[in-house]
This record gives structure tokens, C-alpha cells and sequence, in this order.
């Protein structure tokens, strides 16, 4: 087992005036070194609480974290602040869902990239400038030196992206957190900045964590795909292995809900009706009993544990949908 | 860099300010005649008269050395208030949002505390308390009296900067770019200075250069009332002495308001445009 990091029983409530708002319930999983995990699953559902309280970088008063997360063998939980800042950008980096807020707007580029490698790897100026050209270079932006003068309203939305995944990978990370990185971008972008992470991940050895609502974007970017609804697990699988056999029927409901091309025009997309459940109230049964297509009685009065098939295959669900018996 | 062209006002505010600088920093070394020499034949005379290019006032001081004067500390006295205050605003201002918590709550606590206050109230409240002595026949130094002066004009301009300082830093710190940076590994004081300062600076200047002209006008209305620096002239002081005989002669009271007038609009425009340069986006356009 080479676990990079490992998360066990991870809850995330957030004190809010209406009372504890449960972001994220008991969550355990681990990532491998070189393994591409996708986590999956619509706004409201934890995904990227999870992915900021797995980095650490989730503060303030009103959280409270329970469960461990362990990365490279440190328990990220009993560090000290000092201790935990020592594995970010080294150990751990993030790229953020909107390229046109996460970079400072009255900055340069270069100084932007360069001041991690500066403060973090106690590079000259003239090294760091040098790498971020060379890291610029390795995202394929054009024209590089002209960029690291530039500030970031100068750049499109991918550029910028482009310019991010830079910054979060000049200190050579081991573990890449994506949260929607194309979520902000239009579609021809948002093929190319996935096919770069992807290639950036097979030839830098690194582990990523991507975090989204489309899965048509894991679909050929991930190893292993997770499900969040409500906050939880509700599937786990690898990633031909879901998209052929489905047990979760939310899963199910998710995929149905990508359009294709091959349906007829005027067909009427399906969506799943209804909301995720108010966070702050404790229901009895499955979480997404009230929006389930295949409900039952017992879904309402039980909640389904993280149930396992031989091959690795996590699932929430009492009544799992049969291999294509049922569509 | 930039070829943006700056505008006629900006140019005039900017010549203007230089002036009084100039007037401020030279003024005892040029041939203006002393502001207490009493031109008795020629009391009152009105401006452009020759030899008194402002006029007189009705004790025959000669107008042009009081503004001249008045300038040197109007614009000590604004000025001082205006670095400190900014300062020591801005720093509680920023630390408070982004911090939170206890620090936050007591920061706000005590802007709101000293706004609440009417500014002039607060102002001679001090100066009551700290720069007057009771004793008419031991009267408290003039240096003690405008620093006095300077303080109390500090204390309102702290809050001011501070509150705008806090909720400017606050919605910054809540940006993705402070997460971005902090996920990098950045230290909190690195994250303020490098990324919270350089975007608050360009608001925080621009109210910074409108204090000036509320600095101006607070110390005119504390001479006003009889609370300024005593004995010294400023232009509050020389607008105090002009208002009683505004239906007779008229300049003497006109001169220091324009004075006023034009510093305050020149601080103003000055500001607008500091905070256009310093911000890339707007400077660009």
C-alpha cells in the first residue's frame, strides 16, 4: 500500500445561526501516489469542502473537523499551523474553480508564480523568474516571458487557468487538489487545460484529486471515481467499472442527465428533481430518498451504510441497481 | 509605460498644491512683509491693491503673508494628522479583517465608539482637557497646544481610514487568491502584505487625500470656535477673524475660503487620480 493520503472518517460541520450545517459526513478514502481520483457530485454536495479540509486550508471559528487525514504518514489534524503551511504548495497545491478571481488582479504574472518559489524554496529573484518561465513554458502558454509581465485581466480565462496550474505546481507537489478547474472556462478550453493536467500528472508522477459536477470530465480523466450527495459517499468505483455498472441510482440520475448527441431533438433533457436536503436537519433514512426514482419505503426510514462488492466497489443504496436489468 | 494623458484639472490641482508647498516650506525666507507689521494708511484695502496683492485686513496685516503663513500650518497640521491617522487606521483596519474574531470585534468596537462622536465635540474635548490650562497667567506652550491639535485630529481620522480599510480588506480577504496563496504555503504576513495591501493601498489613498481637505476644513472650524492652534495663523483662524465683517469687507473673509476651497478640490482630484494609476485594470484603460 502507498497511500499519499489517506482520509478517515472525516466530518466537516460548519456552527451556523440556523445550527450546524453537516458539509461533509464521514468520509474515508485514500489516493494513491499517481492515482487520478475524480470526486463527483452537484453544488451543495461537500465536494470541495472535502477537498479543502483534506488540504487543511479550511479555518475559522465556526468549523469544526473531526476524523484524520493523513498525508505522507503526518496527521495533518495535530500539526501546528507552522508544520501544516510546510506541506502546502510542497506536499499538497490547489487549483481553484474561477481563474478570474484566484489570481491577485494588481499583480504581475511573474511575480505571482515566482514569489512561491521564492518564499518557499528560497530562490534569488532572478531563479524564480527563470523557473516560472520554464513552468510557464510546461503549461503551454505562448509566448511566456511577454506573459510574466502581464497582469492577470490581460490573460483569457484559460490562460489564466493555465497560469494557476503553474503556480500550484512550481514547488513540484505530490498531490494536485483540482476544484472544478474548468468549471469557469468554455467547453474547447476546458478539453485542452484537462488534457494538460492529465499529461502534467503522467509525466511529473504526481496524484490528483478532481473535483467536479460534470462527469462526463472524469469520465476520461480519472482512475478511480467517488460520488458525494448531501455531503456523503453514495459511490465509489473505478472509473469503467462505474460508468458500466451504476448501483446508486443518483449516480444513475447524474449520467442520465448529461446531454449527447444522439438523442432526438426536442427531447427534453432529464433532471433530477428536487434539491439536496437542508444540511442543517438530521433525516432518518437515505439522504436522497426524497428525489429517488426507485423509493421505498425502507429508504425513508434507514440510512444506508457504505455497503462493498468484491472488487472495491463502495455503494449507498438498499435496493442497488442490477447490471443493466433495470434500463 | 503609460501615455494616458493627464487631464487639465489633475494638472491644476497638482501645480496648485505645489504652490502651497512651496509658499509653506519658503514662505519666512521670501519678501512677504511679517503678518503682524500693521499697514495703518492702508487698512481694509481690498485685493489687488497695490503693494497688497490679497489687501489688507481691518488691523492692516497684510493678507497674502497671513494665507502665506496660514498655509505653512494648515498644511502641517493636515498633513501630520492625515500620514498618522492613515497609518495606524490602515494597519488596525487590515489586521482586523483579517484576523477576525476578538481583535475584529474590539477594532470595530472602538471606530464605532470614536465616530459616534461628533468630530468637532471630540476635537475640543481634547483640546479642552489637554491643550488649555486654567490659569490665564500660565498659559499651556503654543508647540504643546498644536500638538494637541494634531492629536485630536488624528483620532477622528483614524476610524474613518480604519473602517474603510477594514471592509476593503475583508472583501479581499475572502478572495480565491488568498486561499490560492495560502494553499502555496504563505504565512499570513506575507499573504497581507503581498496581496491584501497592494489592493486595499489604491482606496485607502484616495480617502487618504480626501482627509487632507477634511483635516483643513475641521482645524478652520475649530479656530473658528476658538479652539485652534492660538497663536499662530491658520487659515480657519484668518476665516474666524474675517466673518465679522463679511457686509463690509468681503475679501478678508473670501480669501482663506478660496484657499479652503481650492485645496480641498485639488486633494480631491489628486486622490481620484492616485488610485486610477495605482490600480493596473483602471490604469490600462
Amino acid at each position: 500500500m502507498s497511500n499519499l493520503l489517506s482520509i478517515n472518517g472525516l466530518s466537516v460541520e460548519f456552527a451556523t445561526t440556523r445550527g450546524n450545517l453537516r458539509a461533509v459526513k464521514d468520509v474515508s478514502l485514500n489516493i494513491e501516489q499517481g492515482e487520478s481520483i475524480g470526486i463527483v457530485g452537484e453544488s451543495g454536495s461537500g465536494k470541495s469542502v472535502l477537498s479543502r479540509a483534506a488540504m487543511g486550508i479550511l479555518h475559522g471559528g465556526n468549523v469544526h473537523k473531526s476524523g484524520s487525514v493523513i498525508f505522507d504518514g503526518n496527521d495533518l489534524f495535530s500539526l501546528s499551523p507552522e508544520d501544516l503551511r510546510n506541506f502546502w504548495g510542497t506536499g499538497m497545491a490547489m487549483i481553484f474553480q474561477d481563474p478570474m478571481t484566484s489570481l491577485n488582479p494588481v499583480r504581475r504574472i511573474g511575480t505571482q508564480i515566482s514569489e512561491a518559489l521564492r518564499i518557499r524554496q528560497g530562490m534569488s529573484k532572478a531563479d524564480a523568474m527563470a523557473k516560472s518561465v520554464e513552468m510557464l513554458r510546461l503549461v503551454r502558454v505562448p509566448d511566456a516571458e511577454a506573459t510574466l509581465k502581464k497582469y492577470p485581466f490581460q490573460l483569457s480565462g484559460g490562460m489564466r487557468q493555465r497560469v494557476m496550474i503553474a503556480i500550484a505546481l512550481a514547488c513540484d507537489p505530490k498531490l494536485l487538489f483540482a476544484d472544478e478547474p474548468t468549471t469557469a472556462l468554455d467547453v474547447t478550453v476546458q478539453a485542452q487545460i484537462l488534457e494538460l493536467l492529465d499529461d502534467l500528472r503522467k509525466s511529473l508522477n504526481m496524484s490528483m484529486v478532481l473535483v467536479t459536477h460534470d462527469l462526463g470530465v472524469v469520465a476520461g480523466h480519472t482512475d478511480r471515481v467517488i460520488v458525494m450527495y448531501a455531503g456523503e459517499i453514495v459511490e465509489s468505483a473505478k472509473t469503467a467499472d462505474l460508468f458500466a455498472n451504476m448501483r446508486m441510482p443518483y449516480t444513475e440520475a447524474l449520467f442520465k442527465s448529461i446531454p449527447t448527441l444522439d438523442t432526438p431533438t426536442g427531447t427534453r433533457l432529464p433532471t433530477i428533481e428536487g434539491r439536496v436536503p437542508d444540511p442543517t436537519q438530521k433525516d432518518p433514512g437515505c439522504l436522497f430518498s426524497s428525489r429517488c426514482a426507485y423509493v421505498q419505503e425502507k429508504c425513508k426510514n434507514e440510512h444506508p451504510p457504505l455497503m462493498a462488492e468484491n472488487d472495491g466497489h463502495l455503494y449507498r443504496c438498499w435496493f442497488p441497481i442490477q447490471v443493466r436489468s433495470n434500463q | 509605460m503609460r501615455n494616458r494623458n493627464l487631464s487639465i484639472g489633475v494638472l491644476l490641482s497638482a501645480a496648485w498644491l505645489f504652490i502651497l508647498l512651496f509658499f509653506a516650506l519658503f514662505g519666512p525666507l521670501l519678501p512677504i512683509p511679517d503678518t503682524l507689521f500693521s499697514f495703518e494708511d492702508s487698512l481694509s484695502v481690498g485685493v489687488f491693491s497695490p503693494g497688497h496683492i490679497l489687501g489688507t485686513d481691518s488691523n492692516g496685516y497684510d493678507m497674502f503673508a497671513q494665507l502665506v503663513e496660514g498655509s505653512r500650518y494648515s498644511l502641517l497640521i493636515a498633513g501630520i494628522s492625515v500620514i498618522v491617522g492613515t497609518v495606524v487606521g490602515s494597519i488596525f483596519g487590515i489586521l482586523a479583517a483579517f484576523k477576525r474574531g476578538i481583535f475584529d470585534r474590539i477594532a470595530n468596537a472602538l471606530f464605532s465608539v470614536v465616530l459616534s462622536i461628533p468630530n468637532l465635540l471630540l476635537s475640543i474635548t481634547l483640546i479642552a482637557v489637554f491643550g488649555s490650562s486654567p490659569d490665564p497667567s500660565n498659559p499651556v506652550p503654543p508647540s504643546r497646544r498644536l500638538i494637541v491639535v494634531i492629536v485630536s485630529l488624528t483620532i477622528v481620522i483614524i476610524p474613518i481610514i480604519g473602517r474603510i480599510a477594514r471592509s476593503t480588506a475583508m472583501s479581499w480577504s475572502s478572495r480565491d487568491f488568498v486561499t490560492a496563496a495560502r494553499s502555496m504555503g504563505m504565512t499570513d504576513r506575507q499573504i497581507i502584505v503581498r496581496h491584501i495591501v497592494p489592493n486595499v493601498l489604491p482606496a485607502l489613498l484616495a480617502i487618504a487625500f480626501l482627509a487632507i481637505g477634511v483635516v483643513i476644513v475641521a482645524e478652520g472650524s475649530l479656530s473658528l470656535l476658538g479652539a485652534g492652534i492660538g497663536e499662530k495663523t491658520t487659515w480657519g483662524s484668518m476665516i474666524a477673524r474675517g466673518r465679522a465683517e463679511i457686509e463690509y469687507y468681503p475679501h478678508i473673509l473670501f480669501v482663506p475660503i478660496a484657499a479652503v476651497a481650492f485645496t480641498v478640490i485639488a486633494c480631491n482630484r489628486l486622490g481620484d487620480e492616485v488610485r486610477r494609476s495605482l490600480d493596473p485594470r483602471e490604469a490600462r484603460l
